[in-house]
């Protein structure tokens, strides 16, 4: 009888603590903070083939506030074109990221802390965007402390790659030769 | 102590330009089916089959659309530090050096330039990376749409070592040549990180290159014929298969063919780089890179050899005579 007692408190003990892990996997207000200002969390999409050297993207960030998450979107536009690529989509074929190298961004830690610092270099790559607040479909409120907004923005992808191999951190295609 | 750091950044600088390897040169040349469905063409018999051939200073000639498209080609790469050799010009000074070669001659005794049936053959429009293009204007109803395909293929190796293709939004307001002009330019960044991927992985593993082994008939021997080396007594092209081991990047390469001979290989990786006698930094070739088995041959084995070069990436060592 002592025997069964035990064995039903230890059934009860395991499934306890297979609720519990289920109950990590709904992830808590910490973690999805961290999922909405992770550097690597971007979403990004071509809108079409852009002027010369340009590329046209809707681009969307994560804030407290509408403007906070504005800013951010014009920061992933341009990380975007840096780190991620952009895939192709609405006429246009997709573009390779700058650096080819998946671990470029903490190999030049140091750098890129300062090109996206606020009102660092990276808004000289920023040519266009609609800067007035996003409404409808483009501006989520995913929950009360934070949200999800879209910007429009082109980015100066020649002028950009340029300046990453004049900083020596891309590679030409011409180097070596 | 200025004048010191002046002096580190010049040499820094002299040794990075003198040691840079030896830059491929591209050429877009408009494909086959690009120019044959568009009647730039050429169309003979040989040997009774009826033969056609692209005919590029037709196309070149005639075609606006093909000259828009690499223009605006060779303005994106020109950008990338890549200047492109341009078909039509290189076909046109073909045809003038051909002239003047043929009215050059010696002032004091009136002789003519020695040219061989092979120089006269070698003398083409050629490129060591081709980017073989083709594209087409489509319609869907109203619409027109353009319809791109550009391939990377390297001369030698026959590899496609980038490439780009697709199709681009449709539109019934636009001009063919701004549809054109939309399509290199959502293309050639797709185009060019393939490009650079290829050089990456060159100056990673060595450059990929083909080399025959061939035998003048004249020889006596044959490339099974037995030799020895070190000790070591191995037919012919055992040796050299050992001096490949020995010589490319990593010991890679592969022997596709072997026979008394001849000898075929391909995926050859050869340095870019090499220290000279002299312990100046040069950039090699294939030429330059089977110089050594031609030196290797000739003074441990007695055996002459003639090296001909197809390129950049490609050469022949036919062994037996100079």
């Amino acid at each position: 009888m002592k025997t069964l007692r035990y064995l039903s408190l230890f059934l009860v003990f395991l499934f306890a603590i297979g609720h519990m892990s289920n109950a990590q996997e709904r992830y808590s207000r910490k973690e999805k903070k961290a999922h909405y200002s992770s550097n690597y969390n971007y979403e990004v999409q071509i809108m079409g083939v852009g002027q010369d050297g340009t590329k046209v993207m809707k681009v969307w960030g994560f804030g407290r506030r509408v403007e906070d998450a504005v800013i951010e979107a014009k920061m992933n536009a341009v990380a975007s074109v840096i780190f991620k690529g952009i895939p192709g989509g609405h006429g246009a074929a997709a573009t390779p990221a700058i650096l080819t190298d998946p671990n470029a961004g903490d190999k030049h830690a140091e750098y890129f802390e300062t090109f996206f610092s606020p009102g660092g270099k990276y808004l000289q790559f920023i040519t266009m965007t609609t800067d007035g607040m996003p409404s409808g479909q483009d501006r989520l409120q995913i929950d009360r402390r934070t949200y999800k907004v879209a910007i429009y923005a082109q980015v100066m992808y020649d002028a950009l790659r340029k300046q990453l191999e004049t900083d020596g951190i891309a590679r030409s295609l011409s180097t070596g030769f | 102590m200025k004048k010191l750091f002046s002096i580190f950044i010049l040499s820094l600088v002299s040794l990075t330009l003198l040691g840079q390897a030896r830059k491929p040169t591209i050429m877009v040349v408009p494909s086959d089916q690009y120019c044959i469905s568009r009647g730039y063409k050429l169309e003979f018999e040989s040997m009774g089959a009826k033969q056609t051939l692209p005919d590029y200073k037709a196309a070149m000639q005639n075609d606006a659309d093909l000259r828009l498209v690499i223009t605006k080609m060779g303005q994106i790469m020109a950008d990338r530090g890549f200047p492109l050799k341009d078909l039509e010009m290189e076909l046109r000074n073909l045809e003038r050096e051909a002239a003047e070669a043929a009215m050059l001659m010696s002032s004091t005794s009136g002789s003519e330039l020695a040219e061989s049936p092979v120089d006269m053959l070698k003398r083409t429009a050629k490129a060591d990376i081709i980017m073989d293009l083709s594209f087409d204007v489509k319609r869907q109803g109203p619409h027109r749409y353009i319809s791109f395909n550009l391939r990377g293929l390297d001369a030698y190796t026959s590899k496609q070592i980038s490439g780009a293709a697709g199709a681009g939004a449709p539109s019934s307001a636009a001009s063919p040549e701004l549809l054109l002009e939309e399509a290199v330019l959502s293309h050639m960044d797709g185009f060019n990180a393939g490009l650079q991927r290829h050089f990456d992985e060159m100056f990673n593993i060595g450059r990929e290159v083909r080399v025959n082994i061939r035998r003048f008939a004249s020889w006596f021997d044959n490339l099974e014929t037995y030799y020895t080396y070190q000790g070591e007594e191995l037919e012919l092209l055992e040796h050299i298969e050992n001096w490949f081991f020995d010589n490319t990047v990593s010991g890679r390469f592969s022997l596709s063919d072997a026979s008394d001979n001849q000898m075929r290989f391909e995926q050859v990786r050869i340095p870019m780089m090499e220290t000279d006698s002299r312990g100046r930094e040069r950039a090699v070739d294939t030429r330059r890179w089977l110089s050594g088995l031609s030196r290797h041959l000739r003074d441990n084995f007695q055996i002459d050899s003639k090296i001909y070069m197809r390129g950049l990436g490609e050469a022949w060592l036919i062994v037996g005579e100079k």
